[in-house]
């Protein structure tokens, strides 16, 4: 079980190899196979996905979410995305046609793209990037130009409104969401993924840097424009933010694209601080996919149980509580790793 | 020509094709973003040197910070249709002092591009270039990288003087 | 402590998410309603007595009703009682005002229609059961012509020798000709016998001798002194 998917990605190299393709072209198509298959699961999880936020939205409000479709409602979110599908594609006629039309591809585009470096696994690494964390980082930082590009094409002041907080709250949380990291690295010695996993084979990182995972889960939370931190969509003054205008399966796209983040992200929290895939008994992957539940259910719990924060509490946490924590937890971090160091270790 | 060949003129293509779309734009919005994609291109071109963690700086600060930055900027203070945000001037000695300084430039590019002796490096960068760069910053240039910091802060906080205003009690 | 707040309420929320669920799965399970629920306003008609006292209680015309006079009784008897459920606020106004219990709010609350006209409910009184005598012949044979009149002034002498004053009531133009009217027939039985069986027959007769019978009452008093009219 352990080498399941590794058997399979090897057994297609060694039959496309049989085919006759050079090593470097078997390598080309295993990488497609993998962007697909990337893609597919990320599809296919958001389905999951929206049926668990609305069960568990439903449980932490006494109520039994969806229940009709299929067992236990699990059929809902897929009737959903066959009518976002069937859905008139409206295109407001002031709007910035070329604009609109790519915002919500290259979101989904730059949600894809995180998971090129994640470590789904042992040896389950698309590319081992020595610089798998900031690519991470900068990557992400590019969907706040989706949101504003959204936002600005649909040419409505709630959509311009909603872009424009959305980029002011990812741009301020992206500082604490990089410094809270850099604890994880300073320890690990290394920006690469696969080796922040290895080095915590022994100790998990959450109980070493428990500061920072606190820091760069709430910054998270904003990166993702998820609640309590979801100014940017805040459904009773923008009705959807930089969505508004957006239809059918161009906002399904959107849609798409925030969950694939959430998992992104989730599965990096894992990665950094709940151990990767290192785990007893099971096999690595599940290992991986239990953990970033996990943390996704965080995520959803802390969503459904906090009321939305102010604009300006929220950016004068970023800046005045959330910066200065992250400094001084790299500080700290810095100090006792030269401590240590000079104790031997 | 080689694949690696064919890469970097496609990234050559699309920076130089956005740069161009850029200033030719009518629209100022479409030329932040197009200048996005210059930026992109850029970063493509030190990917494709193996300087990855250049490129994503590239990336992260060029791409996704200051461009957005120009971009907000624009929005805030556009109050004109868009598509005539970026004409071209109208008055014939701006057009030709434009044209006489862009020569200059290139001139000047050019010869310094030609002139100067540039020692071809053999072979690839280092597995772990992020230590070798980590050590020159924070080792033989440590002082200049310091006092740059340092003169960004001084750069935040007169920006946020300037903007809230100092107190004069 | 900063921050606890926010604590308390994940602690809260869990504890809602593994604790039991308030939501019933309405068609399928009903809800509990208590006593007093007030659901669709239903009307028992077997027991109404066409006092119209709750359509003068509703605040909103909800309710209305059709009657005819009852032949050969000043009773009525009901033709059809509407109630235009739509402009009903449950205010529960007409079931307090009604004296026989004849309104009352049922626990059924899916009252929706596919139609406007579909929330009046109508109900159509059957005319071979004359609510006025209903009670009387619940459960009985339909009897002969003869017997049935003898039971209608056997009811309606007792009713005038219960309660005359409000049986003449209709009979004269206000209450103190009933009073006066009333004293008469209960001090000379033969009178009360007759005028039961005119109130049967023909109640424009009736009508006709009930006058005479309080004119020359009024008469007679005033001869007699009409200490009581200076009184009044």
């Amino acid at each position: 079980m352990e080498h399941f998917f590794l058997n399979i990605a090897h057994s297609l190299i060694v039959w496309l190899m049989g085919l006759g393709l050079s090593s470097k072209g078997a390598d080309l198509v295993l990488l497609i196979v993998q962007w697909i298959c990337i893609v597919a699961i990320v599809t296919i999880n958001v389905i999951v996905l929206i049926w668990l936020e609305r069960k568990v939205a439903g449980f932490m409000q006494q109520r039994l979410g969806p229940n009709r479709l299929g067992p236990a409602g699990m059929f809902q979110t897929i009737a959903d995305a066959i009518k976002l599908l069937t859905k008139e594609d409206i295109i407001p006629s002031a709007a910035d046609r070329i604009i609109f039309r790519t915002a919500p591809i290259f979101f989904i585009i730059i949600a894809v793209m995180l998971y090129v470096v994640l470590p789904m696994g042992d040896g389950m690494q698309i590319v081992d990037l020595n610089v798998g964390v900031f690519y991470f980082i900068s990557v992400a930082s590019l969907s706040t130009i989706c949101l504003l590009m959204a936002g600005w094409g649909s040419n409505n002041k709630w959509s311009l409104l909603g872009a424009m907080r959305s980029v002011a709250q990812m741009i301020s949380y992206e500082i604490p969401l990089a410094f809270s990291l850099l604890g994880v690295i300073m320890i690990a010695g290394s920006l690469s993924l696969s080796d922040i996993v290895a080095a915590q084979n022994n100790i998990w990182f959450i109980i070493l840097q428990p500061v920072a995972f606190i820091t760069f889960f709430i910054a998270a939370t904003a990166e993702l424009n998820r609640g309590p931190f979801d100014m940017p969509e805040a459904e009773q003054e923008l009705t959807a933010g930089a969505y508004t205008e957006y239809t059918g399966m161009r906002w399904a796209l959107f849609f798409l694209a925030e969950y694939t983040n959430l998992v992104a992200v989730s599965a990096l929290a894992s990665t950094m601080f709940l151990g990767g895939w290192h785990g007893p008994w099971l096999p690595s992957w599940i290992w991986i996919i239990i953990k970033t539940y996990l943390v996704m259910l965080i995520f959803m719990w802390m969503k459904w149980t906090f009321p939305r924060i102010r604009m300006d509490h929220l950016m004068s946490f970023s800046w005045k509580v959330l910066i200065p924590v992250t400094l001084a937890n790299i500080l700290v971090t810095g100090a006792g790793i030269q401590f240590l160091a000079g104790m031997g270790w | 020509m080689s694949l690696n060949d064919a890469v970097f003129f496609l990234l050559a293509v699309i920076t130089a094709g956005s740069a161009l779309g850029v200033i030719t734009s009518r629209n100022i919005v479409y030329s932040a973003l197009l200048l996005v994609v210059t930026f992109l291109g850029v970063a493509g071109l030190y990917f494709q040197m193996n300087a990855g963690f250049i490129g994503l700086v590239q990336i992260l600060i060029y791409g996704g910070a200051i461009s957005v930055l120009i971009i907000f900027a624009i929005m805030l203070v556009m109050d004109v249709e868009p598509h005539r945000t970026n004409p071209p001037s109208p008055r014939l000695p701006r057009r030709l002092g434009g044209i006489y300084l862009s020569i200059l430039l290139v001139i000047t590019m050019g010869a310094a591009i030609w002139f100067t002796h540039w020692p071809l490096a053999v072979g690839t960068t280092g597995a772990d270039e992020m230590a070798v760069l980590a050590d020159l910053m924070l080792g033989k240039y440590v002082v200049a990288f310091e006092i740059a910091a340092v003169l960004l802060l001084v750069a935040i906080v007169g920006a946020i003087i300037l903007a809230k205003g100092a107190d004069d009690k | 402590m900063k921050g606890q707040g926010l604590l308390k309420g994940l602690y809260i929320t869990l504890k809602r998410a593994v604790g039991k669920d308030i939501t019933i799965q309405y068609p399928e399970q009903m809800p509990y309603l208590q006593d007093r629920f007030r659901g669709c306003l239903h009307f028992d008609y077997t027991k109404c007595i066409v006092c119209g006292l709750c359509t003068k209680a509703c605040p909103n015309n909800v309710l209305s009703y059709e009657s005819r006079q009852v032949e050969g009784s000043k009773k009525k008897e009901l033709v059809s009682y509407t109630i235009d459920l739509q402009y009903c606020l449950f205010c529960n106004l007409c079931v307090e005002a009604c004296p026989t219990n004849t309104l009352y709010f049922t626990h059924d609350f899916e009252l929706s229609r596919y139609q406007r006209d579909q929330i009046k409910i109508v109900y159509e009184i059957p005319k071979e059961e004359p609510s006025a005598v209903k009670v009387d012949l619940k459960g009985d044979a339909p009897e002969p012509d003869e017997t049935k009149k003898e039971k209608q002034l056997a009811a309606m002498t007792a009713a005038l020798q219960k309660n005359p004053q409000k049986t003449v009531r209709k009979m004269v133009e206000n209450d103190e000709d009933a009073e006066i009217l009333a004293g008469i027939l209960l001090e000379d039985e033969q009178k009360l016998s007759r005028m039961a069986a005119l109130m049967i027959a023909d109640r424009e007769k009736a009508k006709k001798v009930a006058v005479a019978f309080v004119n020359k009452e009024k008469k007679d008093r005033l001869k007699g002194g009409g200490a009581e009219d200076e009184s009044k």
